[in-house]
Formats: C-alpha cells, sequence, structure tokens
C-alpha cells in the first residue's frame, strides 16, 4: 500500500475479515463475500469513531476511550459491547504461525471463586479539591501545584546557546514574569540593551530563601533541615538560584574537607541528593562544581576528626551513590562522564604491576607507583565504593585485576600498628568481599576451591572463597548483581558519631558552632578557615592534623602546559589552605609540625580532560623518599603570608581571602571555625 | 450487525435505478409519444403509481439526461475538475481566490456522482489526486466523506447528506461570476454547470474581488460562507437596563421589566417613574424591556442582586499592565472523570459533572451546604417569622461536598441559575435535568432532546434556559414548561455549544459544522449565521457589552465577532495547541481569558481588540490576522486540562481543571 492509500484511510483486508469468520464458525468465506464485508465494516466501524470523537470531544479529553464508542453504539440504537471496559487502551497480542499472523486481544480466563474470595479491592480515593494560586497579580508563583517556569528544555537551551534569551527577552509563555509597568516601557522606548546574559537577580524573597534554606540544611535543626531538603527537591523554581546553591556545595565541601567536619560534608551530601532529585532543574552547567565535591567525598583521605571513631565510611557510600546517579543521569556520548569518573576512581586503585603493564610510558611512571603505593586506604574505599556503584562490569573491569595488590595492602595495614589504618583496612576488606563476591560467583564455576582463589586473588582469596560460597548457597542473593550487594551493606547515613566518646559528636561541636554563626555572619562577611584547635574542638592537647584540598581544575592537555619549574605549587604551612590551581603539575604541599603523628592530608581532585592526576607527573624529586610523597613537613609553621608569597611565584590562583591573615594570628584567641553561608563567594 | 443509520429526508433522487427511466418516460409523454412511451412502460415493468408521480423538475430532468450520457465517461470529470483548476490558476488575482473556493464543493460533488453511478476506482483516484489539494480547513471534512466508498453508504452518510440537500454557498464579485460564465459557455461537458446548478449557490456581491485574507476570514463552513442577506435582520445587541436597585441597607425591589410571565401576577407599579428618570440612558441597540418577558425578581433575588452590586463597586480594574490573580481549583482522583463544571455568580459554589452520571457541588466558602428539613418538620416552622429561610435549613448536616445522581450517562454541563437556588445540567441520556440546591434533589426531567444534549445555559435573567444536542437543534426552554418554548433548528451537525445573549433576547450557538449562529428567542428565527471557524466550536460567551461573541474551536483558534454585523471582528493567532473549552470575560470587559486542553490559561486583552476593530473601517477589510500582541500572558497548570473560567464579582479568575497525573 503506498502513502497515498492512508490520506484518506485505510480498510480492513480480506484476510481479516476471514480470520474473522472462521472464529465464529464459518469456514470457507469466498472471496467476494469477504470482500464486500471487508467494505462494509470498515465503513461503518469509520462512522462510529467519527460519532465516538463527538463524544470524546465533548467530554473534554483529547484520548478516544472505549466508553466513547460504546454512547455511539448506543445513540446508534445497537447493541453495546459488553466485557470491553478497560480504563486504559486494550493491549494487543501478536501471534503467527501456519504463514499466517494475527493481532487479537488476550482474554484471560477469570475464576470467580477467586474473585470472590479475594480481599475486596480498596475503595478508590474519592475526588477532592484543591486549591491554589496560580498567578497572582499576573505573576506565576513558583510553588510546587504550578509547573516549573523554566522547563527543562528552555534551561537547556539557555545553557546551550544563552544568544536565544537575549533574542527573545519577552517570553511571556515561559516565564509568567511582568512585562508591564516599566519594563515595557522600556523596552518600547529605543532604548539600547547592552548586556542581559545570565545575569540571574534574585529578588528579595529568592535571597531570603536562599539564605534560609542554606542555614537550614547546614544548621543544627534536623526538622527544619528536612523541610529544607524536601523543598530543595520539590520546588519548580530554584532555577535562578542554583548556581550560587552550587557554589555553597562546593566552597562548602573545600572548607569542611580541610576542617574534617563529617557532619558538614554529610549535609552538603544531602543537598546535592536533592538538586539531583529536582525533576524541574538543568544540572548539566553545574556538574564542574558538584563533581570535584562529590568526588572529594568519596576519595578524601580524611573526613572527619577522628577516623577511628566517625562513621566518614557512611558518606563515602552516599558520596559513592550520589555519584552513580550523576553518571546515570547525565551520562551522554559527548561529555562521556561515566568515563572519567571511572577513570578517576581506577587511578586511584592503579598498583604498580599494574601501571608497568598498563602505561609503561614515560617519566610519570614511577611517580605515579610511589604515589599510589601509598594511597590511603580510606582512599582506596572510597575508589572501590565509587566503582563498586557504577556496576559489576566497572568491578570486573577495574577491581577484579587490582585485588592481589589490594590484598596486599590490606594484609599490610592489619599486621600494623595504627588502629585508625587497621580498621581502615578491615573495612576495606569488608567492602571488596561484599563487592567482589558476586561478581566472581558470576564468573567461576562453581567448585570454589581456596588454593585456586589464593592464587588468584592474593591474600583476599580465602574470605572470597567463603563470601562465594556463602552466596551461592543463599538463593536470595542469587539474583543481585555486585550493586545490589553494595547496597545493602551501606551502613545507614546518620551524621553522628558512631560510639561514643568523651569529646561532642561533630554534629553537637558544629551545632554549637552555627549557634555562634549568626552573630558572627553580621560582623564578617568571609570564610574563616582554621584548622588550629579551637576552644570546643575535642582535642586540644595534640594539635589535629592539617588537611589540605587541592582541586585542580587542569583545564589544559599537559603538552601545552609551561616549563616544569613554573609549573609546581609549593605550600608550606601549618594552617590549612585551599589551593586552587591551575595548568600545575604538581603540587607539593608541607605543613605541619614535625612531630605532628598522622601523616598530612592531602586531596587531589583533578578533572583534566585526559583525567590525568594533576600530580602524576611531577618530578620524582618533589617528593622526598621518606615522608608521604608530595608531602614534606617543615619544622616551624610559617605564616600564611609567606606561604602566599611562595605560591604567587608559581603561575596558580591561590584562594587568597583574609581567611588566612586570620588564621594565622596564632596567638589570639580564635574564634570558632565557622561556615559562613558564603553566598558572597558566588 | 444491525445498522440503523440516522436517515430521515435523504430524497434519494439519482440512485435509484429507475430514476433515468422515468425521466426517459417523463421525456416521452412531453413529447407526446406514446406508443414509445407504452412499450418503455411495460418493459421496465413500472408501476402505476411511479408512473403516476412523474413530476421530476424541468431542472432536475436534465441534469439526470445530461448525467446519464456522461456517465459512461467517468474520465470527463476528471478532465472537467483540471480545466477548471487551470481556469482559476490562470485568472487575474482579483477573481482568483474568489473563484477558489469553488474547487471544493465541485469536487465534493463530482466525487458524489462517480459513487452514483458505481465508477469506485475512479472515485478513488480522483479523491487521492485531487484531495490533498484542497483547503486545509476542509481536510477534516473530507476525511470523514473519504469514508463513502459505494453507492449505499450515501445513503445516511451525515456529510454525503448534508452535501446532497443543501447548496454550498459561494461568494463572488460580479466580474469573477461572469468570468466563470464565460468559462463554463466554452465547456463541452456539462458536468461542471450540473454541479453549479444543482448544488452550488452563487452570491453575486457588487463589490470588488476579495483578498486571500478576507475569503480566508470568513470561509470554513460546512457549506461555504454566510450569505450577506442572511444578516441584514437589526439585532438588539444592547443590554437591558439593569433592575433599579437601591444598595442595602434599604433594599427596595423594583425591576423595569414589568412585563409578566404568564403565572406570575403583575404587581409593583409604584416604582414606574423611578424607572421613566432612567430612559434616557438606556442604549439606543438595547431591545425594549418587554420584548422578551422576564421574571419578576423575588426579594432573595434582589438581596442577592445587592449584594452583586455592592461587591461590584469593591471591583478591582484590570488592564494590560494590571493583570487579574487567578486562583485555580484542581479536581484530584479525577482522572478522566470529571467533564464540567460550573461556578456561581457569588463564586461560593463550584459543580463539577462526572462521567459517572453524578454531579458534585463544593462549596468554595467555609459556609457548609445545608440540606432542607424534612416536610413533617417544616410544619412546624412559622411562615411568618422573618428568618424563614434560616429556619426551614437543617441544622445538623453541614457538607463541604454534596453528590446528585440522577442522570444515566456522562454528564455534559451544569450551570448554576443566576441566584444560586438552583442547578441544570444536561447529560448523555438526553434529558436536561433542573436540581434544588436547597433540598438537594432533582425538580424536573426536561425531555425533549433525542438523543445526548451537549450544553446548557441559563438566561442571565434566569427563568429561562437553552440547551442544544447532538440532534443538530438547540432549544429554548422556560423552568415551568416541560416542554420547549422554542426550538432553533439550522444547524447541520452537533450544536455543541448555547449561550444567552445578556439582555436574554437572543441565544448564539455554536456547531461542529463550523458556523456560529444567533436565534431570536421571540420569533425563533435565525438572525445571525457566522462563517469563520475552522474546526468545531465548543465555547462562546457574550462581551459584558453584549456587542461582542468571543467563540473558542476545537482547534484552539479564538475568534470574536461583532453582533451587530455579523462579521468576524478578529482572529486571534492561535495560541493554544488544544481545544478551547473555557472561555470568560472580566467584569469590567477589558481582559478576556481562555482556558483549554493544553493545560493552560490565556489572558487577552479585550480593549485593545475591540479598538483596533472599531478603530478600522468596519466591514471586510477588518478581517486581517492580528498579530500576537493581544495575548497578554499565559499560564500553564500542572497538566490539569481547564474546564471552566470565572471571574469573581471582584475580577479575581478562578480557574478549574481535574489533575490528570504527571505525563
Amino acid at each position: 500500500m503506498g502513502d497515498s492509500d492512508f490520506v484518506y484511510g485505510s480498510s480492513l483486508s480480506i484476510d481479516s475479515m476471514k480470520v474473522i469468520a472462521e472464529s465464529i464458525g464459518i469456514g470457507s468465506l469466498g472471496d467476494d463475500a469477504a470482500k464486500e464485508l471487508a467494505d462494509d465494516v470498515t465503513y461503518r466501524l469509520k462512522v462510529i469513531l467519527q460519532d465516538a470523537m463527538k463524544f470524546m470531544h465533548h467530554s473534554k479529553r483529547q484520548k478516544l476511550s472505549i466508553t466513547d464508542i460504546d454512547h455511539t453504539i448506543k445513540s446508534k440504537n445497537i447493541e453495546p459491547q459488553y466485557g470491553f471496559l478497560q480504563p486504559d487502551s486494550l493491549p494487543f497480542r501478536f501471534a503467527s504461525g501456519g504463514g499466517r499472523e494475527l493481532h487479537f486481544i488476550e482474554e484471560k480466563e477469570i475464576d470467580l471463586s477467586e474473585i470472590l474470595s479475594a480481599p475486596p479491592p480498596k475503595v478508590p480515593l474519592d475526588v477532592s479539591v484543591r486549591t491554589h494560586w496560580l498567578s497572582v497579580d499576573g505573576v506565576q508563583p513558583t510553588v510546587p501545584e504550578n509547573p516549573p517556569p523554566l522547563t527543562k528544555e528552555i534551561q537547556k537551551l539557555e545553557s546551550v546557546d544563552p544568544i536565544s534569551k537575549l533574542n527573545k527577552p519577552t517570553n511571556k509563555d515561559a516565564a509568567g514574569k511582568p512585562m508591564c509597568g516599566k519594563a515595557a516601557r522600556l523596552k518600547a522606548s529605543e532604548s539600547v540593551h547592552v548586556k542581559q546574559l545570565a545575569t540571574h537577580e534574585l529578588s528579595v524573597e529568592q535571597q531570603l530563601y536562599y539564605k534560609e534554606i542554606t542555614e537550614a540544611c547546614v544548621g543544627s535543626d534536623e526538622g527544619r533541615r528536612a523541610e529544607a531538603l524536601q523543598s530543595l527537591a520539590c520546588d519548580p523554581g530554584l532555577h535562578e538560584m542554583l548556581p550560587r546553591m552550587c557554589t555553597f556545595i562546593s566552597e562548602g565541601v573545600k572548607v569542611n574537607v580541610v576542617q574534617n567536619n563529617l557532619a558538614l560534608l554529610i549535609y552538603l551530601m544531602r543537598m546535592v541528593k536533592a538538586l539531583l532529585d529536582n525533576q524541574s532543574l538543568y544540572l548539566e552547567k553545574y556538574l564542574h562544581e558538584l563533581i570535584p565535591s562529590v568526588s572529594t567525598c568519596i576519595v578524601s583521605r580524611q573526613l572527619c576528626l577522628r577516623p577511628e571513631m566517625d562513621n566518614h565510611w557512611a558518606l563515602r557510600d552516599f558520596a559513592s551513590r550520589l555519584m552513580a546517579q550523576i553518571c546515570k543521569t547525565f551520562n551522554t556520548s559527548t561529555n562521556n562522564l561515566q568515563t572519567r569518573v571511572t577513570r578517576l576512581f581506577a587511578k586511584a586503585l592503579q598498583c604498580p604491576s599494574q601501571t608497568n603493564n598498563e602505561n609503561g610510558v614515560g617519566p610519570s611512571m614511577v611517580t605515579t607507583m610511589k604515589e599510589s603505593e601509598k594511597t590511603p586506604l580510606a582512599s582506596l574505599y572510597g575508589a572501590v565504593q565509587g566503582l563498586a556503584e557504577l556496576g559489576p562490569e566497572v568491578v570486573k573491569v577495574f577491581i577484579l585485576p587490582r585485588v592481589r595488590w589490594l590484598g596486599e595492602r590490606v594484609e599490610g595495614a592489619l599486621s600494623g600498628l595504627g588502629g585508625a589504618d587497621r580498621q581502615a583496612a578491615g573495612n576495606l576488606k569488608q567492602q571488596l568481599l561484599k563487592v567482589l563476591a558476586p561478581v566472581v560467583r558470576q564468573l567461576r564455576q562453581p567448585p570454589d576451591l581456596p588454593e585456586e582463589y589464593k592464587r588468584d586473588y592474593g591474600y583476599l582469596g580465602p574470605s572470597l572463597v567463603q563470601m562465594v560460597a556463602k552466596q551461592r548457597s543463599s538463593p536470595a542473593g542469587g539474583g543481585g548483581g555486585g550493586a545490589v550487594a553494595v547496597v545493602t551493606c551501606t551502613p545507614p547515613l546518620v551524621p553522628s558519631a558512631p560510639s561514643p566518646s568523651p569529646s561532642p559528636s561533630p554534629l553537637q561541636s558544629h551545632s554549637h558552632t552555627f549557634s555562634t554563626k549568626t552573630v558572627e555572619t553580621v560582623a564578617t562577611r568571609n570564610v574563616v578557615i582554621s584548622a588550629s584547635p579551637t576552644p570546643q574542638s575535642p582535642a586540644p592537647a595534640t594539635p589535629p592534623p592539617q588537611k589540605f584540598v587541592i582541586v585542580a581544575s587542569q583545564q589544559k592537555p599537559p603538552q601545552a602546559q609551561p616549563a616544569s619549574g613554573a609549573s609546581h605549587i609549593v605550600v608550606h604551612s601549618s594552617q590549612p589552605a585551599i589551593v586552587r590551581s591551575q595548568n600545575v603539575q604538581s603540587v607539593v604541599v608541607t605543613s605541619g609540625p614535625a612531630g605532628a603523628a598522622p601523616p598530612q592530608k592531602v586531596v587531589v581532585v583533578g578533572m583534566p580532560p585526559q583525567a590525568a592526576p594533576p600530580a602524576s607527573s611531577a618530578p620524582a624529586s618533589a617528593a622526598h623518599p621518606s615522608h608521604p610523597p608530595l608531602v614534606q613537613t617543615a619544622s616551624h609553621p610559617p605564616a600564611v603570608a609567606s606561604s602566599a608569597s611562595q605560591v604567587s611565584q608559581a603561575p596558580v590562583s591561590v584562594v587568597a581571602k583574609p581567611v588566612f591573615t586570620r588564621g594565622g594570628g596564632g596567638g589570639a584567641p580564635q574564634p570558632p571555625p565557622e561556615l559562613d553561608d558564603l553566598s558572597h563567594l558566588a | 450487525m444491525l445498522f440503523t443509520l440516522c436517515s430521515s429526508s435523504f430524497v434519494n433522487k439519482m440512485g435509484d435505478k429507475s430514476t433515468p427511466l422515468l425521466a426517459v418516460l417523463q421525456l416521452l409523454r412531453k413529447y407526446n409519444l406514446k406508443g414509445t412511451e407504452e412499450i418503455l412502460r411495460k418493459e421496465a415493468s413500472l408501476g402505476d403509481a411511479e408512473y403516476e408521480n412523474l413530476d421530476l423538475p424541468e431542472v432536475e430532468l436534465a441534469s439526470i439526461l445530461t448525467a446519464h450520457h456522461t456517465e459512461s465517461d467517468p474520465y470527463s470529470y476528471e478532465f472537467a475538475y483540471e480545466s477548471l483548476k487551470k481556469f482559476i490558476e490562470n485568472s487575474l488575482d482579483i477573481y482568483k481566490y474568489e473563484l477558489s473556493t469553488l474547487l471544493y464543493p465541485i469536487f465534493v460533488h463530482m466525487y458524489m456522482v462517480l459513487i452514483l453511478y458505481e465508477h469506485t476506482t475512479h472515485a478513488a483516484n480522483f479523491l487521492e489526486k485531487f484531495g490533498p489539494e484542497q483547503e486545509d480547513y476542509y481536510q477534516e471534512d473530507l476525511k470523514k466523506f473519504s469514508i463513502v466508498k459505494n453507492k449505499d453508504q450515501i445513503k445516511g452518510n451525515e456529510l454525503a447528506e448534508i452535501y446532497s440537500s443543501n447548496k454550498f454557498v459561494v461568494q463572488l464579485s460580479r466580474d469573477a461570476s461572469s468570468q466563470l460564465k464565460r468559462f463554463l459557455h466554452e465547456q463541452k461537458t456539462t458536468v461542471i454547470i450540473n454541479i453549479i446548478n444543482n448544488h452550488i449557490q452563487i452570491e453575486v456581491h457588487d463589490g470588488p474581488g476579495r483578498s486571500l485574507a478576507q475569503i480566508r476570514a470568513t470561509a470554513g463552513g460546512m457549506l461555504g460562507e454566510a450569505t450577506r442577506n442572511e444578516n441584514r435582520t437589526k439585532v438588539y445587541y444592547g443590554l437591558l437596563k439593569e433592575p433599579d436597585i437601591q444598595l442595602p441597607p434599604v433594599p427596595v425591589e423594583d425591576e423595569e421589566e414589568t412585563e409578566e410571565t404568564p403565572d406570575k401576577p403583575k404587581k409593583k407599579k409604584a416604582k414606574k417613574d423611578n424607572i421613566f428618570m432612567k430612559k434616557p440612558k438606556s442604549d439606543p441597540n438595547a431591545p425594549p424591556s418587554d420584548r422578551i418577558p422576564l421574571p419578576e425578581m423575588k426579594e432573595t433575588d434582589k438581596l442577592e442582586k445587592g449584594k452583586a452590586l455592592r461587591e461590584a463597586s469593591k471591583r478591582v480594574h484590570l488592564g494590560p499592565d494590571s493583570l487579574p490573580s487567578i486562583c485555580f481549583y484542581t479536581l484530584l482522583n479525577s482522572g478522566h472523570t470529571a467533564i464540567c463544571a460550573d461556578i456561581c455568580d457569588d463564586s461560593t459554589l463550584l459543580a463539577v459533572g462526572f462521567n459517572n452520571s453524578t454531579i458534585k457541588v463544593w462549596t468554595l466558602t467555609p459556609v457548609k451546604l445545608r440540606g432542607m428539613k424534612s416536610a413533617e418538620k417544616l410544619q412546624d416552622i412559622d411562615r411568618e417569622a422573618g428568618d424563614v429561610l434560616v429556619r426551614m435549613m437543617e441544622e445538623k448536616d453541614r457538607d463541604t461536598c454534596r453528590t446528585l445522581f440522577g442522570h444515566s450517562g456522562p454528564v455534559y454541563k451544569v450551570a448554576f441559575d443566576p441566584f444560586k437556588n438552583l442547578l441544570l445540567s444536561c447529560s448523555e441520556d438526553s434529558t436536561v435535568r433542573l436540581w434544588s440546591l436547597q433540598c438537594w434533589t432533582c425538580l424536573v426531567v426536561y425531555r425533549g432532546h433525542v438523543w445526548p444534549v451537549w450544553a446548557v445555559r441559563w438566561s442571565p435573567h434566569g427563568h429561562y434556559f437553552a440547551s442544544a444536542g447532538h440532534d443538530r437543534a438547540a432549544r429554548l426552554w422556560a423552568t415551568d414548561h416541560h416542554q420547549p418554548l422554542r426550538i432553533f433548528a439550522g444547524h447541520l451537525s452537533d450544536v455543541d455549544c448555547v449561550q444567552f445573549h445578556p439582555n436574554s433576547n437572543y441565544i448564539a450557538t455554536g456547531s461542529s459544522d463550523r458556523t456560529i449562529r444567533v436565534w431570536d428567542c421571540l420569533t425563533g428565527t435565525q438572525v445571525r449565521i457566522m462563517t469563520g471557524h475552522k474546526s468545531p466550536i465548543f465555547v462562546l460567551s457574550f462581551s459584558v457589552c453584549g456587542r461582542w461573541l468571543a467563540s473558542g474551536g476545537g482547534g484552539g483558534e479564538l475568534m470574536i465577532w461583532d453582533i451587530s454585523t455579523g462579521l468576524p471582528a478578529a482572529t486571534l493567532p492561535p495560541a493554544h495547541t488544544a481545544p478551547i473549552h473555557a472561555l470568560a470575560f472580566s467584569r469590567d470587559g477589558t481582559i478576556l481569558s481562555t482556558g483549554s486542553l493544553d493545560c493552560s490559561i490565556k489572558l487577552w486583552d479585550f480593549t485593545a481588540i475591540t479598538e483596533e476593530v472599531s478603530g478600522e473601517e468596519i466591514g471586510n477589510n477588518s478581517t486581517v490576522q492580528k498579530d500576537d500582541r493581544f495575548l497578554l500572558r499565559s499560564f500553564p497548570t500542572k497538566n490539569s486540562p481547564i474546564k471552566d473560567l470565572h471571574f469573581t464579582r471582584r475580577n479575581l479568575l478562578l480557574g478549574v481543571g481535574s489533575y490528570e497525573g504527571s505525563s
């Protein structure tokens, strides 16, 4: 049949008529009779359908329903068809065989006694009326009852092609903003509009809202926080505040990683989660801020003050799930998000032998080896978790080949002395087993011999055998892949100290912090980063280790960078510092008094297009052999100003704020660590 | 399967095989060829009865005989149509567009003739070849008509009947028609002439040929354009004087509509002089106040009216710079079951008609809905008491929602009376029901329509109401008569909506035949027919001043009509993407709001629209397409198609829609 046949309708075929005739017991229907019938039935069906359209229109619907056809048939004085009452469309089934193809409606036999004995179905909800403001003086309020003022598509269009917004400044239909009064007159006159681009001016209400939301999200009141997160996850009109929210989160993470403020990090991650859940937001524009923050919370060396006590593992698990959600939602073939994230985690797991095999190229090899050998166990845990959330396939490709090396690390740490290390190793081991068992179970055939496992997987082999055997025996765990197992083992995300301790839990200490905060906020509009022990700090006797977050957003490919001498940063500081470096190949941070027992934490988060870790190409000389790589200790705490001056020689931008001078004033009474609302940073 | 398709008056002239024979017989008789006539009669074995009834008109005779001649040559149709098309394409621009309106009717009738003579394959080819090039607004009809594929189906097919039993109206300028005549004379075949003679009514007007835009503005009716003569009757579109009600605290009654209805005794002549004082102010276009007998107001109605006036004095003045606030009532858990909604004049009650034959009434204020006491209890009440109206209400049962049961099919429209005592509803079960909002029972069932009733509306003064339905007629009723007072027949297809003029003297009906007609309630005649809509008309609304009529169509188009001339005043650019089912004018008449199934409410600057029209010369050139500067704002809802819109007395816009789940 050509297309033209369909311009004015199709008709039933002779074959259909014959099949229908057969179904009522007429075996041999002549071709002529079938043709005659087909024409007539087609005509009559179409007449009925045309009239049914009227019933549809008057029922104020745009979809024809079975009742419309029933009413039409009734209006034509025909016995209606029974048994086709269905709220939705009837699905057609397809069958073929004997050279014929059939489409039919499946009619299931219904056991009446079953219906009679079954409990009565739930009474459907009664119709109710709900009132809301669709418009207030011509402006559509952004409440959940109203559709989002800017649909995702428009937000996307705006980010892809900002010119479109300029061309159509009066998008009356979508924006619902008033175009009257002054604005309209301005438009009417011949005034020249120079710039109107993406300036998201916030109204006073929006500013208030922003303040309330951010305060509630990181505040101490769990009830308010729940409300705020609910608002973030549901409100349709947030897109104008999105840039500020994202900056708030990313800056907050930077500051709190340095301060090891587990509770606040968890709160911030919950904000990310809420934003991700909001259906009306187009987050793609802000991933560059969110992904580093989230990955910091996954792989950071230290996230809490007492790694042996606090449950920072939950944060890592939660952030890993967030990362997986981000990858699932936003991965496209152009941004290769998942690949890049995978590569980021995989790099952290790079074991020396692997490096040799995989990319035995050039000078970076040595440093990679050295570096990865000493990747802290917590970071390894995070990387494993991050990869595990991305699915069993990823586990198979990236974790399984490294299990032997990981096992060695675990073994080494377990036999070691450090309590924190032992605990971390234990956790890592548990995690690895849980992640790997389902994958291994799929890969290997049933006879699970401990020797073979030992040979293939090294230290973890025997435990893995047990795990696999357990899984094989329990049918319940059969269906789940690796990810399922991981999810179930994740501890609940409760931002509180897991064990009773003499010192206040982070939650409490920070609730205190925040109670004093409001006063401070008014006085100073600066971020204060202070890692020196505060009066409220749990362990005033021994200074806590310094932590550094270095966020390097390497934008250029390595070969395009300046000469090596200029591309190293050396920061000496006893104070925490945030160094934001661009075009840097290596970052060396030295800090802390030499006696400080715990090693310094350096988190290097890089999002280079090639995903080369910023430090990977650092010359070997930068790392002192007797110390953890990238970290040198300075015997005395130099003033931050001096570190800044040192830094200034290198082509990097250091987030140099009044902050540092404040933190450096060693003798002065320290203000409590505070987290300002950060709005001024935006 | 047994189909009894609604066949009524189709005169089967040409379809019958014996018709050509009868025509020949008549011809023989005319020339007095008795012998041949006798032989033919015998051979054809025609009965006497048929023989006696030989009185085919001369024109018919000719057409049958010539048609009979061309019957043998189905190709002549295609050829004739092509030559006509070529002639039109080659004619001058001033004639071209007018002449091109001929193409569609000729095309349709050629197709029909081909079917009648059983050249079905030729007919199908003809349809495929020329069908797609017909005007876009005829495509819908063409699709419906194209299902007719053989002779038997013509009988009883709605569209085929309409086409064959009515004449298609084509308006041509004098020059264009003489061009056409010249062309037809040059033709060898007579097929086109026959069709034009039998099925097309050519209206010749004296003006110059019209432009494409002008033609498009009025084209689109199922049977072409409205003729001018049909719209010559004067329509009193002015408003009646407002009943003279002093604002409370001295609620003095007194209405000028002194004509009493038969059942209501006339009273109160005392205030007459008061009325005379007002007379000079009355609208010159207003009908005499007693043209239609209007009911006298009851005391309670006057109180209500007084309240309305007081409210009106507080209303917000709207305009492009001060848009109304919109309060939206979303019906939850209703899915596709809620069909129609209405809000009463003082915006305290909301009625919704459902698919499952029920009607629900909600109160929108904290005041609960109360039922009346039982008959025994009512007897005990002192009827002279001042608060008798309060006392007769039940104290105990107070609900926010009440359900009315009675219909046996989907309820397609509900309407509150102006005084909030009664509710009308119409349904698929072909009845209109009147409900009391005091005892919450059905008072009257009005039977009269045979098929589903699509719409029902109250007169703005109460007492009268109009209904319209699938039976292609609208009816005017009075609440105290069980039979309709008037039946307005004339629409060619379903009458989809009906609306009273604010002065209660006229009703407007919109139909699936894409025309709007205005009927005089007094005489029952059609006083306006307005073409220009390109899709069925689902909602109508008169402007506050009574001169303009707004109509919303199935394609989401919105048109404004001038009742004084019957011409389209504005065709607003299509802003909605789905049928418009709700229209409301703000109480001061400055803003027009439309609600559509595309889940959005749009506000239009009605002042600007009418100013534009009166600025121009009202006539042919006022029908140019307007750009979108009249559209003030659009408010989307979250997947809730709009069922009803209503402006409160203070100019707050209320919308009703049913949430259909996240898509």
